[in-house]
C-alpha cells in the first residue's frame, strides 16, 4: 500500500492543508471525518445527550476510505473535529506493470508511475480484467492525508 | 391407488374401504410408511362422491382417527363438488353431520365430534346463500332444541359447540378457504350478523343461565360446567365479532370478558381489551336484560366455590385503599383488574351522568367518585414503587385512564366536552392533582436513575401522548380548579429555581418543569393534526365570571410560562437554568400554545357575534383577544421570535432543539396569514433574516434545519402587501447565495479549492437553503425564485462537473433542481419553459456522462452499498425531475401554450428517459421506490403520448418494450398494473390508427424483433393469465389490455387459440375449451369497438373464462409449456 511511500505526501497535497476543523454538529452522513487519525466516510451519525440536562454529543460511525475498516467516535456536538481534504483525480490508464504499479496519463500529458495497485484480489481483478479486455479505462484516484488509492473505474469505450 | 367412489357400493366394498382407512390411520400413528398411508387417506377425500363410504366409516369404525379422517373427507369432497350436488344431497350431508354429533354427544372422543360439527358448519356456510330461510330454520330448530337442554347436558354442549364453529366460520378472520370469491364470505358474514348473531347470543345466554344454579350449588365438579363454559365462550366470541353493519353507533364499546383473548393483533390499546361494536340494536340484550349482574354474581359465586378465598363482594375494587393494600400484600390482583375492566365496560355503554348515578342507590357517593378514589389509589401505588416493570398498577392505571377517556371524550362530534355533575368535577380535580403529583415525583426521581442517554422530547411526547391527552381530558373536566393548580405548581418551581440558583443542583426542578410543560401544553391546547386547532370548549365556556382579561386563569398561566421562557434570553440564566432539554420543552410548548392562542382566527368571529347573549361570551372574548393582534399578540410574537433566534444561535450543535425551533415553532408561525402580517413588520424577524444572510453562526445549523429555515423565511413573505414587495423580499434573502455560487463557479482555481472541506460545507449549506426556498415558491413569490434559479443554472452545471465524485453535493444539486422545477414549471411561459427544459437535458446528459459505465472500487462492502444507495437516490431525483416536466402538459398557468413554442413535452420526457434508463440497472430496480417511480413515469407517458413511441429510434424503442415486458412479470402488483395500463394505451392507439387506415405502431422501430410488439405482448399476456400465478386484482387491468391486443392481432389470437384446442386430446374437453374461447370473444355482445361498455363486457367475459379455466389449470399448464417450447424453437429458427 502506498502509505509507506512517504514521498507521495508532498506530491499529492502540494501546499494544501490535509485537514480542516468543522463543528461536529454539522458533519453529516456521507461526509468525511478524521477518526483516530484516519480519513473516514461517515456512514452513520446519531446524537445523544450527556446526562439528562447536558449538552448534545455526536456519535459517528465511519469507514476508513482506504482500508475499509469501521471506526467510531463520540464528540460533543459543539466541538470541532477534523475533516480531511479528500481529492479525486481522473487519469487515463496506460499500463499495468508486472511489479504492481500502474502507469497513468495526467491531464498535462505527463505520466504518473508511482501508484501501486491494490493488494486485495477482488479489486485487483476488477482493474486488471478491464484492462486486459482492451478497454479504454479512466481511473479515479482518491487522495487524502498523504495517501492515495484507485477508487473508481470508468470504461470509455474500446481502445 | 384405488378410488373410493360410492358407485354401486355394497357392504363388502364399504367395509374394505373402512379397513383401508383404519389401517392407514393406525400406521400414521405408529409411523409405519406414513407416505403411503397419507396417500390412502387423500384418495378417499379426492375420489368423487365418497359420502357413502365416509358415513359408513363414521358410523361403524372403532378407530376414532378414521372417523376423523372420514369427516374431513366429507368436507373436502363436498366443498369441491358442491355445485354438482343436488339440493337434497346437500341438505342430507348437513343433517347427517348434525344428527351424528347429537347422537354421539356423549362420545369420549371430543375431537371427532368437534371435527364433524365444524364440517357441518362449513357445509352450512357453503350453502348459506342457496338455502331457503325455511331450510335454515329446520336446521336451527334442531340446534335450538339441543341448546335449550331438551336432550340432556351433552347434547346441549354439542349444540353450543356447533354454533361456535358456525360463528367462527362466518367471521372472515377465522373462516376456512372454500375457493370462492371474497364477496361470498362477505355476504355470509353480513347475513349472519344481521339475522342470526343476536339470536345465537340469546341462546347461549339462556343455556348458561339454565345451568347456573346447579353450578353455584356447592357440590363437586358437575358436567353442567362444561355447558356453561362453552356458552360463555360463544358469547365472548359473538361479542368479539367485527360488527360492520351499523353506521349509527358512535360509541365504541369495550368488551369486559375478553382479557387476553385478543384477535386484533397490532392494535395498540393500552389496556388488554378488545373493542366490540355491536351497536344500539344490541342494547336491550346486552345492557337491559340484567344478565351483567347475573354474570357478576356467577363470578363471585365461582370464586367462592372453587378457590375458597374471601370474595370481594359487590365489586372487587371497593373500598379502593383496602383493595390496593391487600394486593400489595400479596393478594391476587386479577379481581381488581376485572373490576376495573367492568367499570370500563360500563363507561362505554353509558353517559357520564348515568355512569355516576349507577351506584347512588346503594352508596352515598357516585361512581365517578369511586373511579377517582380508585385511580388515586392506583397512582399512589405507582408512586411508591416506581419500577420499569409492568406491574398490576400499570395495567390498572391504563384501564382506568381508558375509562376516563371514554367517559370524557365528546361523543356528539360537535367538539363539546362532556359535562360532569359537580361531584364528578370534584373527583376529576382530585384525581388530576394526584396525577400531576405522581408525574412530578416520577420526573424528579428519573434524574437519579439516569443511565447516560436520556430520551428525546419527540420520543417522550409520542410515548406519553395518549396518556397526556387522557390527563388533559381529566383536567378539562374540572378546568376551574386545574388551571390555577398548574399555575401554582409552575410558580413554586420558578421560585425554587430563582432562590436556589448557583446553590442547589436544579436538575430535579428542571425535570419537573419539563413534565409540567408537557402536561400543561396538552391541557391548554389540542394538537392541530394539520388543521388549525380551536381553543378547547371547556376553556372557552368556563371562567364566566372573569371579565378582566389579565385575570383570566388561562392568561395568567400562559403569561407566567412565557415570562419564564423569556428569561432564557439572559446568558447567565440560560447557562444555569435553560438546559437544552428544558428548552426543547419550552419551544414545544410555545409552538403548541401559539398555534391555538396567538392571534387566533376565532378572535374576529367572536367579536362580530355581538348578538350572542350567553354569559360566558365576555370571558371568552377577553381570552381570545388578549393575545390577539391588537392587544398583547405582537409583544408575545416578538418574544417568541427572539427566543427562536436565540436557540438557533446560542445552542451550538443542539440539533434536536434547533430542529424543534425550525420545523415546529417557526413553521407554526408562518402557517397563519395573520401572524405573517405581523412577522414581516417585526424588528426581531428582520434580525433573523439578516442573521440568515450574513451571520456565520447560522451556517452551522444542520442541513434539514437550514432548509426549513430558508423555507420559513420565504413563506413569511406572504405577509407582505403585494407580490412586488414579496419578490423583492425573497430576492434580498437569497442574494447572498446566488452571488456566492456564481463567484465560486467562476473562480479559475475552482478545481483545486472546491474539494476543501470548508468550501464543500458552504456549498452544501447554500444548496440546502436554495432548496428550502425553492420548495416554498408560491404564486406570489414565483418570479423571484425563477430569477434566482436562472442565475444559478450555469454554476449548477459547473459544480456538477467539479463535484462529480462528491455524491453528497451531487445529490443536493439534483434535489435543488428537482424542487425548483417542480415549483416553477406550471407558471412558466413557453420561452422560459424551453430554457428550463434545455437546462434539464444538459443536466441529465452531464450526470449520465459522469456515471455511465462507472464502477466504484472499495475494500469496504458498506461503502459499496452506500455508493449504490446514493446512485439510487440520484436516479430517483432525476425521475422526479422528468415527472415534473411531464406535469407541464397537465397543469399550466402560463398565458401561452408550450406547443406554440414548438416544445413537445412528450419527446422531451422520452429523451430524458433515454438518458436516464441506461443508468438504471436491474440491481437498482430492486429499490421499490425507484422501481415504482420508474414504472409510473414510463406508463404515464405511454398512456398519455402513445404516438411518441413511433418516433423513437429502434434502440430506445426496444429498450422501452423490454422494460414493459420486465414490468409485466414483476412481483409488485402496482408495477404490473401500471404496465398493463401502458399496454392497453399502446394497443388501443395502434388499433385506432389501423382502423383509420394508418400504419400504427407496428411498423415503428421494429429493429431486430422477430415479430411485432403486439404479437409478443399478446402471447406473454395470455401466458400470464392462463398459466402463471397472478393476483385476482389484476384481472380487470389485464382484460383492458388484452382486448385491444386481440383486436390488433386477431390472426395470431386465432392461431394461438386453435393450437390450444388442437393439442387437447380429450374430445369432451376439446369442445368445452373451444366453447370457452369462443365465448370469451363473442358473448355479452362484445363488439370490436374500444369504448367503455365494450371494455366492461370483455372484463366480464374474461372473468368467466378464467373461472372456467382455473379448474382445468393443471392440464393446461402442461399443454402450454409444450406449445411454448415449440414456439421458442420457431423463433430461434427465425433468428438463426
Amino acid at each position: 500500500m502506498s502509505e509507506e511511500d512517504h514521498h507521495f505526501e508532498s506530491k499529492a497535497d502540494a501546499g494544501a492543508s490535509k485537514t480542516f476543523p468543522q463543528q461536529a454538529g454539522t458533519v453529516r452522513k456521507n461526509g468525511y471525518i478524521v477518526i483516530k487519525g484516519r480519513p473516514c466516510k461517515v456512514v452513520e451519525v446519531s446524537t445523544s445527550k450527556t446526562g439528562k440536562h447536558g449538552h448534545a454529543k455526536c456519535h459517528f460511525v465511519g469507514i476508513d476510505i482506504f482500508t475499509g475498516k469501521k471506526v467510531e467516535d463520540i464528540v460533543p456536538s459543539s466541538h470541532n473535529c477534523d475533516i480531511p481534504h479528500v481529492n479525486r483525480t481522473d487519469y487515463q490508464l496506460i499500463d499495468i506493470s508486472e511489479d504492481g504499479f500502474v502507469s497513468l496519463l495526467t491531464e498535462s500529458g505527463n505520466t504518473k508511475d508511482d501508484l501501486r495497485l491494490p493488494t486485495d484480489d477482488v479489486l485487483l481483478t476488477q482493474i486488471k480484467s478491464g484492462f486486459a479486455e482492451g478497454k479504454d479505462l479512466i481511473v479515479t484516484v482518491m487522495s487524502a492525508m498523504g495517501e492515495e488509492q484507485i477508487c473508481a473505474l470508468k470504461d470509455i469505450g474500446p481502445k | 391407488m384405488q378410488g373410493f367412489s360410492d358407485g354401486g357400493a355394497d357392504l363388502g366394498q364399504l367395509q374394505t374401504t373402512m379397513r383401508n382407512i383404519e389401517v392407514a390411520c393406525t400406521s400414521i400413528q405408529m409411523h409405519i410408511n406414513p407416505a403411503a398411508a397419507e396417500a390412502t387417506i387423500l384418495s378417499l377425500s379426492q375420489s368423487p362422491q365418497p359420502y357413502m363410504a365416509c358415513r359408513f366409516i363414521l358410523e361403524n369404525s372403532q378407530v376414532p382417527n378414521a372417523r376423523f379422517q372420514a369427516a374431513a373427507a366429507i368436507r373436502d369432497a363436498a366443498i369441491r363438488e358442491w355445485s354438482s350436488l343436488s339440493t337434497e344431497e346437500r341438505r342430507s350431508l348437513i343433517s347427517f353431520c348434525l344428527c351424528f354429533v347429537m347422537q354421539h354427544a356423549s362420545s369420549p372422543e371430543g375431537y371427532v365430534l368437534a371435527k364433524v360439527s365444524s364440517v357441518a358448519a362449513q357445509l352450512m356456510k357453503r350453502g348459506w346463500l342457496d338455502f331457503t330461510e325455511a331450510e335454515k330454520e329446520t336446521f336451527f330448530y334442531q340446534v335450538n332444541q339441543a341448546i335449550l337442554g331438551a336432550h340432556g347436558i351433552d347434547v346441549q354442549f354439542i349444540g353450543v359447540n356447533f354454533l361456535e364453529s358456525l360463528v367462527s366460520e362466518f367471521s372472515p378472520s377465522t373462516s376456512s378457504a372454500m375457493g370462492l370469491p371474497r364477496e361470498f364470505h362477505e355476504q355470509c358474514r353480513t347475513s349472519l350478523e344481521l339475522n342470526y348473531l343476536k339470536m345465537f347470543y340469546c341462546w347461549a345466554r339462556d343455556a348458561a343461565l339454565s345451568v347456573t344454579n346447579k353450578i353455584i350449588e356447592p357440590n363437586a365438579v358437575i358436567p353442567e360446567v362444561k355447558v356453561c363454559t362453552a356458552a360463555l365462550r360463544l358469547m365472548l366470541q359473538i361479542l368479539n365479532w367485527e360488527f360492520r353493519n351499523d353506521t349509527t353507533s358512535m360509541k365504541a364499546g369495550i368488551d369486559v370478558f375478553s382479557a387476553g383473548v385478543r384477535h386484533d393483533n397490532g392494535s395498540s390499546k393500552r389496556s388488554e381489551c378488545v373493542l366490540v361494536q355491536p351497536g344500539p340494536a344490541w342494547f336491550d340484550v346486552l345492557i337491559s336484560s340484567g344478565h351483567v349482574s347475573w354474570l357478576l354474581g356467577l363470578y363471585a359465586a365461582l370464586r367462592q366455590k372453587f378457590s375458597r378465598e374471601e370474595p370481594y363482594f359487590l365489586l372487587w375494587i371497593d373500598p379502593p385503599d383496602v383493595v390496593s393494600k391487600a394486593i400489595e400484600e400479596g393478594k391476587s390482583e386479577s379481581e381488581m383488574l376485572d373490576g376495573c375492566r367492568a367499570l370500563l365496560s360500563i363507561a362505554t355503554a353509558t353517559t357520564p351522568f348515568v355512569f355516576d348515578q349507577l351506584l347512588k342507590a346503594i352508596r352515598p357517593c357516585g361512581t365517578l367518585s369511586l373511579l377517582s378514589t380508585l385511580m388515586c389509589e392506583v397512582v399512589k401505588v405507582l408512586m411508591t414503587n416506581n419500577t420499569d416493570e409492568e406491574t398490576w398498577s400499570w395495567e390498572a392505571r391504563d384501564i382506568l385512564l381508558d375509562t376516563w377517556t371514554i367517559l370524557l371524550v365528546p361523543t356528539d362530534g360537535s367538539g363539546g366536552d362532556a359535562l360532569l355533575p359537580p361531584e364528578g368535577k370534584h373527583a376529576a380535580a382530585n384525581l388530576f392533582s394526584m396525577i400531576v403529583e405522581s408525574e412530578l415525583k416520577v420526573a424528579s426521581a428519573s434524574v437519579t436513575n439516569d443511565d447516560g442517554d436520556s430520551d428525546y422530547l419527540q420520543a417522550s411526547i409520542s410515548a406519553m401522548d395518549e396518556r397526556l391527552s387522557s390527563y388533559a381530558l381529566i383536567a378539562r373536566a374540572a378546568i376551574d380548579v386545574t388551571i390555577p393548580l398548574l399555575t401554582r405548581l409552575f410558580s413554586e418551581r420558578f421560585a425554587r429555581l430563582h432562590q436556589g440558583r448557583g446553590i442547589i443542583d436544579p436538575t430535579e426542578t428542571l425535570e419537573e418543569l419539563y413534565s409540567l410543560l408537557l402536561i400543561t401544553g396538552h391541557v391548554l391546547a389540542d394538537e392541530g393534526e394539520g388543521e388549525t386547532p380551536l381553543v378547547p370548549t371547556a376553556i372557552k365556556t368556563h371562567f364566566a365570571d372573569i371579565a378582566e382579561a389579565e385575570k383570566h386563569p388561562v392568561v395568567v398561566l400562559s403569561g407566567s410560562i412565557i415570562r419564564f421562557a423569556e428569561q432564557s434570553m439572559d446568558p447567565e440564566v440560560r447557562a444555569t437554568v435553560f438546559s437544552p432539554r428544558l428548552m426543547e420543552a419550552v419551544i414545544w410548548f410555545l409552538a403548541r400554545w401559539s398555534h391555538t392562542y396567538l392571534m387566533p382566527l376565532e378572535e374576529t368571529n367572536c367579536l362580530s357575534n355581538d348578538y350572542q347573549q350567553h354569559h360566558s361570551v365576555n370571558s371568552k372574548k377577553a381570552l381570545l383577544s388578549f393575545f390577539g393582534e391588537h392587544n398583547q399578540g405582537q409583544v408575545v410574537l416578538d418574544i417568541i421570535v427572539r427566543i427562536s433566534v436565540m436557540t438557533l444561535v446560542s445552542y451550538p450543535g443542539e440539533k434536536d432543539l434547533q430542529g424543534l425551533t425550525c420545523h415546529h415553532l417557526l413553521h407554526t408561525l408562518v402557517r397563519r396569514k395573520t401572524i405573517c402580517y405581523q412577522l414581516v413588520s417585526l424588528e426581531s424577524w428582520r434580525n433573523l433574516a439578516n442573521a440568515f444572510t450574513n451571520e456565520k453562526s447560522l451556517f452551522l445549523l444542520s442541513s434539514a434545519n437550514q432548509r426549513s429555515l430558508a423555507q420559513t423565511l420565504v413563506l413569511s413573505a406572504s405577509g407582505l402587501r403585494n407580490s412586488e414587495t414579496a419578490n423583492q423580499y425573497v430576492k434580498g434573502l437569497m442574494a447572498h447565495m446566488t452571488t456566492y455560487l456564481v463567484e465560486l463557479s467562476n473562480r479559475s482555481d475552482l478545481k483545486s479549492v472546491a474539494h476543501q472541506p470548508d468550501i464543500i460545507m458552504s456549498v452544501s449549506c447554500l444548496l440546502e437553503r436554495l432548496r428550502g426556498a425553492a420548495s416554498a415558491a408560491g404564486p406570489r413569490r414565483q418570479r423571484a425564485m425563477y430569477e434566482i434559479g436562472i442565475s444559478v443554472m450555469n454554476p449548477v452545471l459547473h459544480l456538477l462537473e467539479v463535484y462529480k465524485d462528491e455524491s453528497a453535493v451531487v445529490y443536493l444539486l439534483l434535489k435543488f433542481i428537482v424542487d425548483w422545477v417542480d415549483g416553477q414549471i406550471s407558471y412558466l411561459e413557453s420561452r422560459e419553459t424551453a430554457a428550463v427544459i434545455d437546462f434539464c437535458m444538459r443536466l441529465l446528459q452531464l450526470y449520465s456522462s459522469h456515471n455511465i459505465g462507472k464502477i466504484s472500487i472499495s475494500l469496504s462492502s458498506t461503502l459499496l452499498s452506500e455508493a449504490k444507495t446514493e446512485k439510487y437516490k440520484d436516479l430517483r431525483a432525476l425521475l422526479q425531475l422528468l415527472s415534473s416536466l411531464c406535469s407541464k402538459d397537465l397543469v399550466d398557468f402560463s398565458s401561452d401554450s408550450v406547443e406554440a413554442a414548438g416544445i413537445n413535452i412528450s419527446q422531451v420526457v422520452f429523451f430524458g428517459l433515454h438518458i436516464v434508463t441506461p443508468l438504471i440497472s436491474l440491481e437498482l430496480l430492486k429499490y421499490p421506490k425507484l422501481c415504482h417511480d420508474y414504472f409510473s413515469l414510463l406508463s404515464h407517458i405511454l398512456e398519455v403520448y402513445p404516438e411518441t413511441l413511433a418516433q423513437l429510434n429502434s434502440e430506445a424503442f426496444v429498450h422501452i418494450i423490454g422494460t414493459l415486458d420486465f414490468g409485466l412479470h414483476h412481483q409488485d402488483l402496482e408495477v404490473v398494473d401500471m404496465c398493463l395500463g401502458a399496454l392497453k394505451a399502446l394497443a388501443a392507439y395502434n388499433y385506432r390508427e389501423i382502423c383509420a387506415g394508418k400504419t400504427g405502431l407496428v411498423s415503428a422501430g421494429l429493429g431486430n424483433l422477430p415479430e411485432g410488439i403486439f404479437s409478443r405482448f399478446l402471447r406473454s399476456l395470455l401466458q400470464l393469465l392462463l398459466f402463471e400465478d397472478y393476483s385476482p386484482d389484476l384481472v380487470s387491468a389485464a382484460a383492458d389490455a388484452l382486448l385491444p391486443l386481440i383486436l390488433c392481432e386477431q390472426g395470431l389470437y386465432q392461431k394461438l387459440g386453435n393450437e390450444l384446442i388442437e393439442r387437447q386430446t380429450n374430445p369432451a374437453l376439446k369442445s368445452r375449451l373451444a366453447n370457452a374461447l369462443h365465448s370469451l370473444t363473442s358473448s355479452n355482445h362484445l363488439s370490436s369497438r374500444l369504448d367503455r361498455v365494450n371494455y366492461q363486457r370483455f372484463r366480464k367475459n374474461l372473468n368467466s373464462f378464467l373461472n372456467w379455466q382455473n379448474k382445468r389449470n393443471g392440464w393446461f399448464r402442461f399443454l402450454w409449456s409444450f406449445l411454448n417450447f415449440s414456439m421458442h424453437l420457431e423463433a430461434l429458427l427465425l433468428v438463426v
